[in-house]
């Protein structure tokens, strides 16, 4: 505490109280110096004098004779600028205000620094800054004044207006002119907003207003796209150059407002709009419609629905186009083609926007399911390729292709029945050895399982393997033939024999035949010999999948006739005679008469004709059980090896059925299997949740019918799967 | 470094400050500064050579209600950043500073002022 005793306290002029009379001088001193800011006369005077001053008054606690004062000076001091600003004509208005404004600012800076003392230690809210209460004064006296604000604000929006029709105008003088507004304003830019800013987003979407509805009645869209575009950069460079940067989104939303939102209906329907652009891949345009659609609440939307509208009528024109209908092919390779076109859209216009992928997706997704025989021609597409119609491409682009295949798959919903055709047509593929690679075709199954997973390929990849068993086992029977004893007996022919696994395989719809004697005799030794070497095992002869080779004697020439097996044994059957009707054929090889007619038409009817027909009825392109054939011994062929389809290549329509039926077969054990799971897990449910999780779990192979889950549910019950609760009928219970 | 800059004969100085104590003892010192550092440091500074006035023109300024000795430790504390405030001349720093919005110096000094009252 001794060190109190030292603090040294200079001689301190005891703040004597000032008189007024002092006050009254110091204030008069600090008058005639703004007064000479005022006038621009400020190099003589003494800066430390005048603060001095200043300070001396506020410790005085006469702060109060130096604000006033100062308000009283500035607003004289307006006034009399008012005056002279309004007097201005013309241009000279604009030019004579803004160099009045840009001094006017500079004074008050010079005003502030004087008086820093009082800004700072005296002046309390809600009084103003002494900058501000000099902004106010302004404001107050000149800015807002009838005399100026309306006037001012006209020739600003008249300066943009011309300078918006192509006019140059000065941007240094607007950006002075317009920041004064902001600078005048107390808070959050007040001012500005309500005096200028508020008429000029006014008079902005007025102007695009009528220019667009204008432009866009005389121009084609495309044309109005790129207007649109550069007027948008042109405000953006407007807001850099002299409007405050807040006012930047709202005058870009009022362009946009105008020139898009308003129009974009138009802009989707005219002539030269959306819809044309589409249909001709006019990508530039698109992607900058695009562009600007993005920028308006719900434009995208706009467009989405109009590009995934075209996508479905297009694919919905391919998909029920008789051609189309007639040719698998020509089908799917229209619909690989537009697919790839709308990627393209998609992808050098519409920035691959998942939203827009994702509505192209469902629109195939609808188109594709319409047609109920897309499965069924998607494999038979692969069919062709896989038969040789890769032969002339090269890895990548069958690779592509095989893409493709599988993007068309993805939106099948009945993926079982596209499943069910797959196997038909791979099974014939490989029985008749008419696959072109067995690489491609594991890619391709390959690809499946990544899809789908391996439950959907085990029965492709079954029938592979059955394939290289089946060459084993018949390895197996020649060494076996050459031992064996009964051998020597029989006259050797040259069998071949494919052991196929029920289940891997479709089944064939059953046919009987009489097989010739020989032939017969082969088929028990053979099966002898396989169920010896593979206990437990029974095998069923398929004969009407079977080839046969045939040598055929004329009189000049010899040929082999490539047949299938119903096929041979019709021919066979002129080595005893020499004509017969469709009935004696019938009779003689126990082939249903149906199978008759198709195996005989190709034999007749074809490029080569070993047979000649004898119609019952003259003339009858109908083929009748009475028609009657015969060897055609003129026949007059170059090559050795004729080859005769085996029946027309597409599949009758009773084998389409068959294969559909079988869907349904499979449908049932598939739905009942998953009623059992849920049920299982959940023990009891109510029915229509059944339904919803039922159809919820089979939804990636097919979609079940509702009806179909019914019936499934009462054979369960029926079964003892499940039961209904006594109380609730709607309720099930599962029966462990 | 700028302690040198100001106390050295020949620094470049652009701006000095005549002291002239009204007290008889002191004599009237002449303190060669730099535009630049008063500036940064003060606002009364900046304003005063903002505004181009007399002190401006002239390249000088004339304090009269201070010592000279307090204004040496006010011109080092510009140059320096230090300044060390003794029972001495606290009262008077503190004076000084909150006459010419020297803030921080003003609440140092003041602080120390009350410690020690």
């Amino acid at each position: 505490m001794s060190r109190k005793m030292i603090l040294r306290v200079p001689k301190f002029q005891e703040p004597k109280r000032m008189e007024k009379s002092e006050a009254q001088r110091l204030w008069l001193l600090l008058k005639d110096a703004i007064v000479e800011v005022q006038h621009m006369n400020a190099s003589t005077l003494s800066f430390e004098e005048l603060y001095r001053s200043s300070y001396s008054l506020v410790i005085a606690k006469r702060g109060d004779i130096l604000y006033t004062g100062l308000e009283e000076v500035n607003n004289h001091h307006t006034k009399n600028l008012l005056d002279k600003i309004a007097q201005a004509v013309d241009e000279r208005f604009l030019i004579e205000l803004n160099s009045q404004w840009q001094q006017y600012k500079l004074q008050q800076i010079m005003i502030h620094d004087i008086l820093m003392y009082l800004d700072r230690m005296y002046v309390k809210e809600p009084q103003l800054k002494v900058f501000d209460l000099g902004m106010f004064k302004w404001k107050q006296n000149v800015l807002i004044h009838s005399q100026i604000n309306d006037r001012l604000v006209r020739m600003l929006l008249g300066l943009i207006h011309m300078e918006r029709n192509g006019e140059v105008i000065d941007g240094a003088l607007m950006k002075s002119l317009i920041q004064m507004y902001v600078d005048v304003s107390l808070k959050e830019k007040e001012t500005y907003k309500q005096e200028f800013e508020e008429r000029f987003l006014l008079a902005t979407s007025h102007f695009y207003k009528s220019e667009s509805n204008l432009f866009i009645t005389n121009n084609s869209c495309g044309a109005y796209l790129k207007k649109v575009e550069i007027r948008l950069i042109e405000e953006e460079a407007r807001i850099k150059q002299y409007l405050d940067e807040s006012t930047g989104p709202k005058l870009i939303k009022a362009c946009e407002d105008e020139l898009i939102a308003n129009h974009m209906q138009t802009m989707i329907e005219m002539e030269t709009g959306c819809r044309t652009m589409i249909q001709n891949d006019r990508f530039n345009e698109l992607k900058l419609m695009y562009r600007l659609f993005q920028r308006v609440e719900n434009g995208l939307v706009h467009l989405k629905n109009e590009f995934a509208g075209y996508v479905r009528n297009e694919g919905h024109k391919i998909v029920n186009q008789p051609e189309n209908l007639k040719d698998p092919n020509a089908l799917i390779t229209s619909l690989i083609e537009i697919r790839n076109r709308f990627e393209k859209t998609l992808s050098q216009s519409f920035a691959n926007n998942r939203d827009f992928i994702n509505s192209v997706n469902t629109a195939f997704e609808s188109f594709l399911n319409e047609n109920d025989k897309l499965s069924e021609s998607l494999a038979l597409f692969i069919d062709k390729k896989l038969r040789g119609g890769f032969k002339d491409s090269n890895d990548q682009e069958i690779d592509v292709i095989m893409n493709k295949v599988i993007l068309l798959f993805r939106f099948l919903s009945d993926k079982d029945v596209f499943k069910k055709f797959y196997e038909h047509y791979l099974a014939k593929r490989l029985l008749s050895g008419r696959s072109f690679s067995e690489d491609l075709e594991r890619t391709m199954i390959s690809k499946f399982k990544q899809e789908c997973g391996n439950q959907f390929t085990s029965k492709m990849e079954g029938m592979f393997t059955d394939m290289r068993l089946s060459k084993d086992a018949l390895d197996g029977f020649k060494n076996y033939l050459q031992t064996s004893v009964e051998m020597g007996k029989l006259p050797k022919i040259d069998m071949s024999v494919r052991v196929l696994t029920q289940g891997f395989w479709p089944t064939f719809p059953p046919h009987s035949c009489t097989l010739p004697p020989l032939l017969s005799q082969y088929c028990d030794l053979f099966t002898k010999y396989y169920c010896h070497a593979h206990t437990g095992r029974r095998i069923i002869w398929q004969t009407n999948i079977g080839t046969a080779e045939v040598t055929f004697r004329l009189p000049k020439k010899t040929h082999v006739l490539a047949l299938s097996t119903y096929q041979m044994l019709i021919m066979l059957l002129f080595n005893d005679a020499e004509k017969l009707s469709l009935k004696q054929m019938a009779a003689g090889t126990s082939i249903s008469f149906m199978d008759i007619q198709r195996s005989v038409k190709p034999l007749y009817s074809g490029k080569y004709k070993v047979l000649k027909r004898t119609p019952a009825v003259e003339k009858s392109k109908e083929l009748s059980e009475n028609d009657i054939f015969e060897l055609n011994l003129n026949l007059k062929c170059k090559l050795h090896r004729i080859k005769f389809a085996a029946t027309s290549q597409t599949d009758s329509e009773p084998e389409r059925q068959h294969t559909r039926q079988r869907v349904d077969e499979d449908r049932k054990i598939e739905i009942d299997a998953a009623i059992v799971r849920i049920m299982k897990s959940r023990k009891a449910l109510i029915h229509n949740d059944l339904i919803v999780e039922c159809t919820k779990q089979l939804s990636s192979r097919f979609v079940p019918q509702t009806s179909m889950i019914k019936k499934r549910i009462e054979n369960l019950i029926e079964r003892e799967y499940l039961e209904r609760f006594p109380d609730d009928r709607r309720r099930y219970r599962y029966l462990a | 470094d700028f302690q040198k800059l100001f106390e050295s004969e020949e620094n470049y100085s652009d701006f000095q400050i005549i002291c002239e104590s009204k007290e008889k003892e002191e004599e009237t010192r002449i303190f060669k500064c730099h535009k630049s550092i008063l500036s940064a440091r003060s606002d009364y500074f900046k304003s005063l050579f903002r505004s181009r006035m007399k002190e401006y023109q002239k390249g000088e300024m004339v304090l009269q209600e201070t010592s000279g000795k307090i204004l040496l430790n006010i011109l080092l504390y510009f140059y320096t950043g230090k300044i060390e405030i003794t029972l001495e001349n606290a009262v008077e720093i503190l004076l000084f500073s909150s006459k010419y919005l020297i803030e921080e110096l003003t609440s140092l000094s003041s602080k120390f002022v009350m410690e020690n009252c």
